[in-house]
């Protein structure tokens, strides 16, 4: 049930009271369908597979019109310029608590986290994000790149501020 | 995809030149993740593979890119508890439990 609940926080921006709503339903649902459930086959990814679909059906109804996509072209870089001669290896990244990088996550706008979540921590491909969401492949590919740019620059923020890079 | 997305001062391939058939850092670059996340079409995949591999700046740079991806999907996945969730779905299954014939 903990990792359900922390992909639910994902998906709702750490939104506790709708991650709560978000493990409830999943969980009646998959009570009421357990005669379905084939036993001897992966529990935790039918319930992760309900909780997901649970939540994209709730953001389609949430954004049948969606709002434009907000476009900063500073933040969507590639950090690794500044960093390559002091720390190509990306080891910056391990001295990052993971607290920062659950909210740095948490706090993307949701048009770039959700196909982050999905991608990134979940390891689904393009097509089916693609499908799932009900937008373009490409669409996928362009907010997936901004919402990784966009993380990517937020830790690096946070790991200047900390002192972990000059 | 922006200017920007490729290894900080290079934009040639590490021979000095190359053909036709061979894809310039610029070009690797502006692919990193559709490469990284197994999404280009073999053959192409195989081109940006190849480049990858025998450019100095290019090499680092994708490294660099995998380690942020791997990252974000090692602490990214991380569990959550909360003992107020246990409360409420326990009187659920108390109540689903309390219906049954």
């Amino acid at each position: 049930m903990d990792v359900l609940y922390g992909l639910a926080l994902r998906f709702t921006g750490g939104d506790d009271a709708a991650a709560q709503d978000l493990v409830q339903d999943t969980l009646l649902k998959a009570y009421r369908a357990w005669d379905n459930f084939e036993s001897g086959t992966n529990c935790r990814a039918w319930l992760t597979t309900i909780l997901r679909n649970t939540f994209i059906n709730d953001l389609r109804r949430r954004q049948s019109r969606p709002a434009p996509v907000g476009y900063d072209e500073v933040a969507e870089r590639s950090v690794y310029p500044q960093l390559h001669e002091e720390d190509g290896e990306g080891g910056f990244f391990d001295r990052i608590v993971d607290e920062e990088v659950i909210r740095a996550i948490e706090e993307l706008p949701e048009d770039f986290r959700v196909p982050l979540v999905l991608a990134d921590l979940e390891g689904i491909g393009y097509k089916e994000i693609s499908e799932l969401l009900e937008i373009p492949v490409g669409t996928v590919k362009s907010r997936l790149f901004r919402a990784r740019r966009r993380l990517q620059q937020r830790l690096y923020r946070y790991a200047v501020e900390m002192g972990y890079i000059r | 995809m922006t200017h920007d997305e490729q290894p900080p001062g290079h934009a040639v391939s590490p021979e000095g030149g190359g053909t036709a058939d061979e894809l310039s850092c610029e070009e690797a670059a502006q692919n990193v993740f559709e490469y990284l996340d197994g999404e280009l079409p073999p053959g192409y995949s195989e081109k940006v593979h190849r480049h990858v591999e025998m450019c100095q700046r290019c090499y680092p740079y994708f490294n660099f890119e995998r380690a942020f991806l791997d990252y974000v999907h090692d602490r990214g996945m991380r569990p959550a508890r909360s003992a107020k969730l246990e409360e409420r779905l326990k009187r659920l299954l108390d109540d689903l439990e309390g219906r049954e014939p």
